[in-house]
């Protein structure tokens, strides 16, 4: 009955922390910390803390369920794994575009990379996803046009070490809590924290230079920045004619955002403007950090590509303590992207429409792929709604409350012929499926995570599945194998990493005997000698040069107007995870933040005759929630914030479908909304 | 003094707890094993002996106060029938004659006595301002149960001195292993934070104080990792706005600190797991022997006016400036 310490990877954020596990007598009952992991250095937050909580939860899924007479029966493995094969391969003779499948940054690379597979080489579709399309489709597609590759330049230890710090649209301390405390610990050291962002923070608490932009309208202030800087000659000139282009057009448009006309659109002083650009020109090393702020507008790549822009500028790139820094999401959703979970490229982000990468998957998986990209997230719910997609395959997702705008979403799923959901939990998305098998957690299997940093983790087995439910990747390999494929006959997670490395250049040195030996190596790794790349475009950028882009300012594409007179903004809180199907099964986390609520400033909600604590009604051109107040001047007058974290209350029922022209990411930050209180009428 | 558990009395093996280690208890206790009773012989302090120990000699005989002391010390100690647990007092007696259940609290010790050798090495380094120096071997010692905690700088020499002395399984762990292992540069040691904390006025150890604790995420991990921390107690998140962040100081830490104080073994291990890297050992060892009014200008017993007080201290988040 002694305690076993299984080292393993935190399944929440994308910080990536590493702890052990306690084991007894086949319960997890606590986490211990683990002082020698490079980004936890024995640190967790509240939510990593309480890591093992969820794990044994009572409700966790146990058997496979077959819907049957409009409720869910018990099934076996056998009879739930034939139906679905047999659903699949009758659609897939018809036509293999109409199967989506919604793949996972819960889970682990290896799976990631057998369902992508499992889309191309067996059901013969490149529809697949997962929800980076949500989060950081624009970071992908806007870095990869400036820099060549769309992840974080730098690490995250590189962080505490920076001069300067400029962090926008990232509640860092709450979404990335020990990215977050490391900002603190530069601050501690003397660096300069610029913190822009419409709502307060605790980081901006802490800011030397704080300032409040309108919801939506980054690139203005962007630009200004950039102004600025050329306008005083603060730009790295030697940098700029060395290693990029375009600056001549970008330069061009940036001296149309002087501070002033940039302060009438944000709402940012000029001077505020003008001393933040200077303050991180004249930084030796500084680091830009982002996040869904930046990303998921309707100009979400305008943003991105403005803020590479800036970093360029400046000679940020390619050196240590600088960069420009997407912080992810989910703790794996970096290596979902890796693995090619998505419709346009292969693992190692080889693109689906090269016949030379085309030919090699073929060759390596003995299959005829297709050649035309597929669907994003958003169109195969839209494609679903209209009858184009019949079957749905989503692991471990929960669109119905990740997703822009609820109710299509669930119009969307259910007009599908067959929806198989994949997932530990009953989750709103489960319940409207036709099959649910039940997968495992992050203690119940092994295999890798591929943190923000790009460093690949390892994540180890410290328990037994609950019940039936099995391992993800073999629920993925037997149904490939039902469905006819000679290609999966892997024996453990770790003979799929082997296939990753061979297949995707930048894990070619990857192997879990490496992991086991206690590296964590960070991508590009190409071969096994390589001890991976602490920071990228060092000396030459991975498109060669790095490419300014003259972007102009867009408004946002929903204004408000009398009708809906206030802009909503979504996000989380420190206390929960997501949609919280593990985080609200955790007893603190329940205390801390039992239910959702939304954020007004008092001046609006003096005029609506709102109280704290009220519950009030928001209302969008989709939807309408009832939902608590919380009185704050944490949000700017005239913009309202609800956490999306709750079903019940879900911010997501108001949001916009509208999709960013290029990376197809919704504008989730941005929406009008009316908040009615109940004590007026 | 004597208590009975096990076997009813008139069953001739049993089990008798002996409260008191000093001669008498010695005694009792041999005579008992002697006659097949297991004897658990509890002592407050850190060694057996009492006030016998510190005798010359004893009347009205003057015989040599060691020389009667000596033997029974060993044959106590060696007695298998004996089992001695030392730094511990006895919290409460339940049961009757014959069938009493005792429960114990052992206090915290910075040596786990059964990979103690013995050597002594520890105790022959050079502690600051020690609170009693024991000549022995012509050398000062000082008594390492014995340390003044607010007087201890955490320096770590001792802990590295027994690691020296037994590099394979080293008795004393406890102390700060960052300041141990060396392994933090530029960080400043408790002691030193401690030192400068003392001369500060009011207005500076709130300063500090605010500085430090607004770094909190609340995790909850200083009290989680606690090895005396005892679940269900320790109620901190009453003491902060559920929700919140940083969560309300110095309330939070405070209720913690004081709930932890007495117990605190000095393990640092709060500290180490900290993410903000707030000085809560410094906390902790304040509040061990400082009343939260020097403190935190905090009068127990007057709300209203400790509540203006800690308003100025702490204000809340301040206002929104420059919306749009
Ligand atoms: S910071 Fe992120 S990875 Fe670390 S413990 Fe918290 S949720 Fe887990
Ligand atoms: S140095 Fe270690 S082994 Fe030696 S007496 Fe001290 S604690 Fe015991
Ligand atoms: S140093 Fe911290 S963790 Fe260790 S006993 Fe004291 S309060 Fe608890
Ligand atoms: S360990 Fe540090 S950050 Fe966590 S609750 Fe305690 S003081 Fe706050």
């Amino acid at each position: 009955m002694s305690p076993a310490f299984i080292l393993t990877t935190c399944p929440f954020c994308g910080c990536g922390c590493g702890f052990y596990l306690v084991v007894v007598n086949g319960r997890a009952v606590s986490v211990a910390p683990c002082f020698s992991d490079r980004v936890s250095r024995g640190g967790l937050c509240i939510k990593g803390r309480r890591a093992h909580e969820f794990i044994h939860s009572k409700d966790r899924l146990r058997v496979p369920l077959i819907r049957r007479n409009g409720g869910f029966a018990e099934a076996t493995w056998d009879e739930a794994l034939d139906f679905v094969a047999g659903k699949l391969s009758a659609i897939r003779s018809v036509s293999p575009d109409a199967v989506g499948l919604l793949s996972s940054a819960k889970c682990t690379n290896e799976e990631n990379y057998l369902m992508m597979k499992l889309a191309r080489a067996v059901i013969g579709t490149n529809n697949v996803d997962h929800c980076a399309r949500l989060c950081h489709a624009s970071t992908v597609a806007g870095l990869a046009a400036a820099f060549g590759s769309g992840a974080m330049t730098n690490s995250i230890p590189e962080v505490a070490e920076a001069d300067c710090i400029l962090v926008t649209g990232s509640n860092t301390i709450e979404q990335h809590p020990l990215i977050g405390t490391r900002v603190l610990e530069a601050k501690e050291r003397g660096a300069t924290l610029i913190v822009v962002d419409p709502r307060e923070t605790m980081l901006s608490d802490h800011a030397d230079i704080f300032l409040r932009q309108r919801p939506g309208t980054d690139v203005a202030w962007l630009n200004a920045f950039m102004n600025v800087i050329i306008a005083e000659d603060l730009h790295d000139k030697t940098f700029i004619a060395e290693r990029t282009e375009g600056f001549e057009e970008m330069a061009a448009l940036a001296g149309r955002y002087p501070p002033g006309r940039a302060a009438e659109i944000t709402g940012i002083p000029a001077g505020d403007l003008a001393a933040a650009a200077r303050a991180y020109a004249r930084a030796g090393s500084a680091m830009i950090l982002y996040s869904m702020g930046i990303t998921q507008h309707t100009s979400g790549t305008d943003n991105v590509k403005s803020v590479a822009n800036l970093a360029m500028l400046t000679g940020n790139v390619g050196k240590a303590c600088s960069g420009v820094n997407p912080l992810r999401g989910q703790n794996n959703v970096q290596g979902a992207c890796d693995m090619g979970a998505l419709p346009n490229v292969y693992s190692g982000y080889q693109r689906v429409a090269d016949p030379a990468a085309r030919a090699k998957f073929g060759r390596a998986w003995n299959a005829e792929l297709p050649e035309r990209p597929g669907l994003t997230l958003c169109e195969m719910m839209e494609a679903a709604a209209a009858g184009a997609l019949r079957a749905m395959y989503i692991m471990g997702e929960n669109p119905m409350v990740s997703d822009p705008d609820s109710n299509h979403v669930r119009r969307a799923l259910g007009s599908l012929d067959l929806l198989v959901v994949q997932d530990i939990f009953m989750s709103e998305t489960a319940a409207l499926a036709h099959v649910v098998l039940p997968g495992v957690c992050y203690a119940e299997k092994d295999g890798t995570f591929t943190n923000t940093d790009r460093s690949v983790l390892p994540v180890r087995k410290a328990l037994d599945a609950p019940g039936e439910a099995r391992a993800d990747w073999e629920i993925i390999r037997d149904l490939a194998r039902r469905l006819g494929s000679g290609a999966f006959s892997y024996a453990s997670p770790a003979a799929v990493m082997d296939e990753i490395a061979a297949t995707t250049p930048s894990y070619g040195g990857i192997s879990h005997a490496r992991l086991e030996a206690g590296e964590t190596p960070a991508w590009p790794c190409p071969d096994a000698r390589s001890a991976g790349t602490q920071f990228l475009h060092k000396d030459r950028f991975a498109r060669g040069r790095g490419l300014f882009h003259a972007v102009e300012y867009r408004p946002p594409a929903e204004e408000t107007d009398a009708e809906y007179p206030l802009i909503m903004t979504t996000g989380r809180t420190m206390f929960h995870y997501h949609t919280g199907t593990m985080t609200r099964r955790i007893g603190l986390l329940n205390h801390e933040v039992p239910a959702g609520y939304v954020e007004i400033h008092p001046l609006d909600a003096g005029r609506l005759k709102i109280a704290d604590g009220d519950t009030v009604d928001v209302a969008s051109r989709r939807g309408e929630i009832a939902i608590a107040a919380q009185v704050t001047e944490r949000v700017p007058e005239g913009t309202v914030f609800i956490p999306f974290h709750f079903a019940e209350a879900a911010a997501n029922v108001l949001t916009n479908r509208a999709l960013d022209p290029e990376a197809k990411i919704p504008g989730l930050k941005v929406c009008a909304v009316r908040v009615t209180g109940r004590n007026g009428r | 003094m004597i208590a009975k558990s096990g076997e009813p009395s008139s069953a001739p093996v049993g089990a008798v707890l002996v409260l008191g280690g000093g001669v008498a208890g010695i005694q009792a206790a041999l005579d008992l094993a002697e006659a097949g009773q297991k004897v658990y012989l509890l002592e407050s302090r850190a060694s057996i002996g009492g006030t016998m120990a510190s005798l010359d000699k004893t009347f009205p005989t003057n015989d040599c106060a060691m020389c009667i002391l000596s033997p029974k010390l060993v044959q106590a100690g060696r007695h298998l029938n004996i089992e001695l647990i030392t730094y511990a007092d006895l919290e409460k007696v339940e049961g009757e004659a014959g069938r009493f259940r005792v429960r114990i609290k052992r206090k915290p010790r910075y040596v786990d006595p059964a990979k103690c050798t013995g050597c002594g090495d520890c105790a022959t380094v050079d502690v600051p301002d020690p609170a009693e120096l024991v000549e022995h071997r012509g050398e000062l010692w000082i008594r390492r149960l014995d340390i003044d905690e607010v007087k201890c700088t955490q320096c770590g020499d001792c802990v590295r001195a027994c690691r020296k002395e037994n590099p394979e399984a080293p008795a004393m762990g406890s102390v700060h292993h960052r300041q141990s292992e060396e392994a933090q540069p530029g960080r400043r040691t408790a002691g030193a934070d401690l030192r400068d904390l003392r001369n500060m006025d009011g207005a500076g150890r709130l300063a500090y104080w605010r500085r430090h604790m607004s770094r909190c995420i609340k995790c909850y991990g200083c009290r989680d990792v606690c090895p005396v921390f005892v679940e269900s107690e320790c109620r901190m998140e009453e003491w902060a706005r559920p929700g919140r962040l940083p969560p309300d100081a110095p309330l939070y830490h405070l209720a913690r600190a004081y709930y932890i104080a007495a117990r605190c073994t000095h393990c640092g291990y709060c500290e180490d797991v900290c993410p903000g890297d707030l000085p809560l050992r410094t906390l902790v060892d304040l509040v061990r022997h400082a009343d939260p009014g020097d403190l935190f200008e905090f009068v127990p017993g007057l709300p209203a006016a400790a509540g203006r007080r800690m308003r100025r201290a702490f204000p809340l988040p301040k206002k929104a400036e420059g919306t749009a």
